[in-house]
């Protein structure tokens, strides 16, 4: 479907689209105000779980794709029940806890490679195709959540768990539903990352991970479900934006900024801009700082939508 | 007044006891409510209102005591099957929910009705038409209105809760504990903070819920409005009822007035 | 043998208690997870180790250096970070640590490369034989300094005006305001403080390590907030027994049962705390 594009963007747009299913998976939870900072864990139990169904089972893609999203789910049932009783700073240690141990479990558990990590995934081809599916899917679902009751049953049990309780809302099956909605989204995300890199270690689901999961959703706006994809997507352009930037800047003629200072201020900043791990990093993370200074709900709020005017069914009960 | 001689007993406490540690909050209560009785509870400060009204709605476990509703035992450690059973409260420290409407907050309310299962209620989320709403919700907002109207709030609707007076808050908090459709309704200080016009008109919104056939149990301080109103009056201190019956007996109690004055009054 | 395991685990321990302390501090008094403390702790490494190679300092004036500049970091922290977000959003503040986190740490790896350095031999190596145990003066001095540290803390905490303005404002700020104490100055306080011991402890790991990298910190501050939480959160003197103990385990079970394990059990034990102790070993001591 996308055979025009050529592969450096390809594989640009699949990360960049694993990133938004990963935010949308951290976004379930965080609608009935549980912070997790597990999401990475989930994708490593749906990556490694799909990983086995296909190299060792010989089972088709989608089906192991599929099942792998399904066991995240029942593991992420399971740490939601400790989960229930345990909120803020606890419940980021709680979920950071069980990241890590599935890293330990992972690193030590040589079936699936041990220190070597799990080597020759079988590569999709079609993995672009995939995870646009899966994003459509999620806005559908996200965008008929939020309209409807249960999606305002979920921001009762964030803004107020025991008025919630006593008003008749089963706050303990929704937030487990949550838990388990949320894991199986990263169960998906991990079992697309892992048969597109076609390798992963204990270290690739790693905790800067879930917390680069965290950040999408809180930069883009944790109160609209168009938040996670919006966050995800202006995070993982921001390194693109600065690539082209670079790339204007050396078009500019070279009598413009051959003298002293201005081409000392050029070099820097092309330097700067430069395409490179670190560099991008340090930008990524004033653009947080800076962020959270002036807009902490988010670049989308609930307002915001409302002020945009958009279709009636993004928003309720215009 | 309605007839309540062919109502029953819609609430029979024996025995309730809660502890704090060494300390008694609640001891050895017993009580009966009348269908369709506004039934007050009153007491000073400590005296185990509050504790009451948690042990009743699933927020505290008893060490001891039984409570039936409706000729059924209630032993149901979640809350909110307790809701869905019938027993609804507001709270004394207004619990709202700050960023939702008016209107979104009483249909929190209506959504146990609607929805008989979190299953259902995901369901349906998921498979709702992209446009429009659905039957369900439409019917949770035409009744969440009918109770907006009914405590006149209805122009307030698209209003975020945080934003309003504290008198309408209260409103807001029985609005939406209304919403749930109970057969109890426990009203905790419901008129804290209120001057005396705002009192006059909770009197007459509480009368209006009891002809729609509520049985309330009303914890209050304000003397005027619970002897006015209430159909009976239980008397606490210390965690011990110490007076029960009819508003005019108890005003005459000489226990109540000594608990309450801290000295016999000379007769 | 065991006594060998014995000094290494409390060599670890107390790397993790320095460590803890600070973010046990910094709790306390904010109710804030101070992400960024572990590149903190890096930073004092390699300022420890840049005045030691090229302002040809002695290890105590490094350690002392290092101590200064990270407190310094401190403060830019709380004025980059910690007044500037509105503190009704719980998440605002983390996301703005977390944000300086990836500065930092980027910073390093920008300025001084991916790699480890080594870390320049400062003590003179020679072995102490006391009736079963050999320790050597490395191992002495790590130790030392460390629990030196760690009395000094306490003493400051428990004893003087500063330490009671600061134990105030962890209780309750609003209290702590109506009894004078100038809330803002003793959280900036506090940051020095516990950036300044993290400082310590980044040159003394270097010491015991002989090597150190800019991807140190991310490891010590989770470590560290398991050692956090283990003693109780705010807790001071909670946070420097669980770090040992913490450290002692570690060692103990790498030893006796594997090393890939070892990580493990820290985090098992983070599990069980949070599901069963919550308060941790020693109870809680944050703000209201």
């Amino acid at each position: 479907m996308f055979d025009w594009m050529d592969g450096y963007t390809r594989v640009l747009l699949v990360f960049a689209g694993i990133n938004v299913i990963a935010a949308y998976s951290f976004y379930v939870p965080y609608k009935t105000g549980q912070v997790s900072l597990g999401q990475a864990g989930f994708m490593a139990v749906g990556a490694y779980s799909s990983a086995i169904l296909t190299q060792k089972f010989g089972v088709p893609f989608a089906v192991a794709l599929a099942s792998g999203g399904l066991i995240a789910a029942v593991t992420g049932v399971a740490v939601g029940f400790p989960a229930l009783r345990i909120k803020g700073v606890y419940l980021l240690l709680l979920t950071l806890g069980f990241s890590e141990i599935i890293s330990v479990i992972a690193l030590s558990w040589d079936y699936v490679g041990g220190a070597q990590g799990f080597r020759n995934i079988s590569f999709n081809p079609w993995t672009l195709e995939y995870v646009a599916g899966v994003i459509v899917v999620l806005l559908l679902l996200f965008s008929r959540l939020e309209r409807s009751s249960l999606g305002r049953a979920m921001d009762a049990i964030h803004q107020n768990e025991t008025a919630a309780e006593v008003m008749g809302i089963d706050v303990v099956r929704i937030k487990l539903l949550s838990f388990g909605l949320g894991a199986a989204i990263a169960g998906l995300a991990g079992g697309l990352y892992a048969h597109h890199a076609t390798y992963m270690d204990s270290t690739t689901f790693n905790v800067m991970l879930s917390v680069e999961i965290l950040v999408f959703v809180v930069v883009g706006g944790g109160s609209t479900f168009w938040g996670p994809l919006l966050g995800a997507a202006v995070l993982n352009a921001i390194p693109e934006i600065l690539r082209a930037l670079r790339d204007w800047l050396e078009l500019l003629p070279v009598e413009w900024t051959d003298f002293y200072p201005i081409n000392r201020a050029y070099d820097l900043l092309h330097d700067f801009l430069d395409f490179e791990n670190a560099k991008r990093l340090i930008a990524y993370g004033l653009i947080l700082m800076v962020m959270m200074i002036a807009r902490p709900d988010g670049l989308l709020t609930r307002d915001g939508l409302l002020r945009l005017r958009l279709p009636r069914w993004k928003t309720r009960y215009a | 007044m309605p007839d309540v001689s062919s109502g029953g007993i819609c609430l029979a406490i024996e025995g309730l006891t809660k502890r704090f540690g060494g300390f008694c909050a609640l001891n050895e209560l017993d009580l009966e409510v009348a269908q369709g009785h506004i039934h007050a509870l009153i007491g000073p400060n400590g005296a185990g209102k509050t504790t009451f009204l948690n042990l009743l709605t699933g927020v505290l476990s008893a060490d001891a005591g039984k409570i039936t509703f409706n000729g059924q035992p209630v032993d149901d450690s979640r809350p909110f099957r307790r809701t869905v059973r019938g027993i609804a409260r507001t709270f004394q420290n207004i619990r709202l929910f700050p960023h939702l409407t008016v209107l979104e907050t009483v249909m929190i309310g209506e959504h146990c009705r609607a929805f008989p299962s979190v299953w259902a209620a995901f369901t349906k989320a998921v498979l709702q038409r992209p446009f429009g709403e659905c039957s369900e919700e439409r019917q949770m907002r035409e009744h969440a209105t009918e109770l907006l109207k009914f405590l006149g709030l209805a122009d307030r609707r698209e209003a975020r809760a945080s934003d309003l007076p504290y008198g309408e808050q209260r409103k807001l908090e029985m609005a939406r504990a209304l919403a749930t459709q109970p057969k109890l309704l426990l009203l905790d200080e419901p008129a804290a903070g209120m001057n005396p016009r705002e009192t006059v008109e909770l009197d007459g919104v509480i009368t209006r819920i009891r002809e729609r056939g509520v049985t309330i149990i009303l914890v209050e301080h304000d003397m005027r409005l619970v002897m006015g109103i209430s159909d009976c009056v239980t008397v606490l201190n210390f965690g011990t009822k110490i007076a029960d019956g009819p508003p005019e007996r108890i005003q005459e109690d000489p226990a109540v007035i000594e608990a309450y004055l801290g000295e016999e009054v000379p007769l | 043998m065991i006594y060998q395991q014995l000094i290494n685990g409390l060599m670890l321990g107390a790397s993790y208690a320095l460590i803890a302390i600070g973010y046990t501090l910094i709790f306390g008094v904010l109710n804030l997870l101070y992400f960024a403390h572990g590149e903190v702790f890096m930073v004092g490494a390699f300022a420890g180790l840049y005045l030691v190679v090229y302002g040809g300092a002695n290890i105590y004036v490094a350690m002392l250096g290092a101590m200064v500049i990270c407190a310094l970091l401190g403060v830019l922290a709380v004025y980059v970070s910690v007044r500037p977000v509105p503190k009704d959003r719980p998440l605002a503040p983390l996301i703005s640590t977390i944000g300086l986190t990836i500065v930092l740490q980027n910073l390093a790896v920008y300025i001084l490369g991916g790699q480890q350095v080594a870390f320049p031999e400062t003590i003179e190596q020679s072995l102490y034989t006391i009736g079963p145990v050999t320790i050597s003066s490395v191992q002495l001095f790590v130790l030392g300094v460390a629990v030196t540290v760690m009395v000094l803390l306490w003493l400051l905490i428990e004893h003087t005006k500063v330490g009671r303005a600061i134990r105030t404002v962890a209780e309750n700020h609003e209290t702590a305001a109506l009894l004078g104490v100038d809330v803002n100055r003793v959280v900036l306080l506090t940051f020095m403080i516990g950036s300044g011991i993290a400082g310590v402890a980044g040159v003394l790991d270097g010491i015991k390590n002989s090597g150190i990298s800019p991807f140190m910190g991310l490891g010590a501050a989770i470590k560290g907030l398991i050692v956090m939480l283990l003693g109780g959160l705010g807790n001071v003197l909670g946070a420097m027994v669980a770090g040992l103990l913490l450290g002692l385990i570690e060692i103990l079970s790498a030893a006796y049962i594997g090393t890939t394990e070892r990580d493990f059990f820290s985090f098992a034990i983070l599990i069980l705390i949070l599901l069963y102790r919550p308060n941790g070993l020693f109870g809680t001591r944050t703000t209201e």
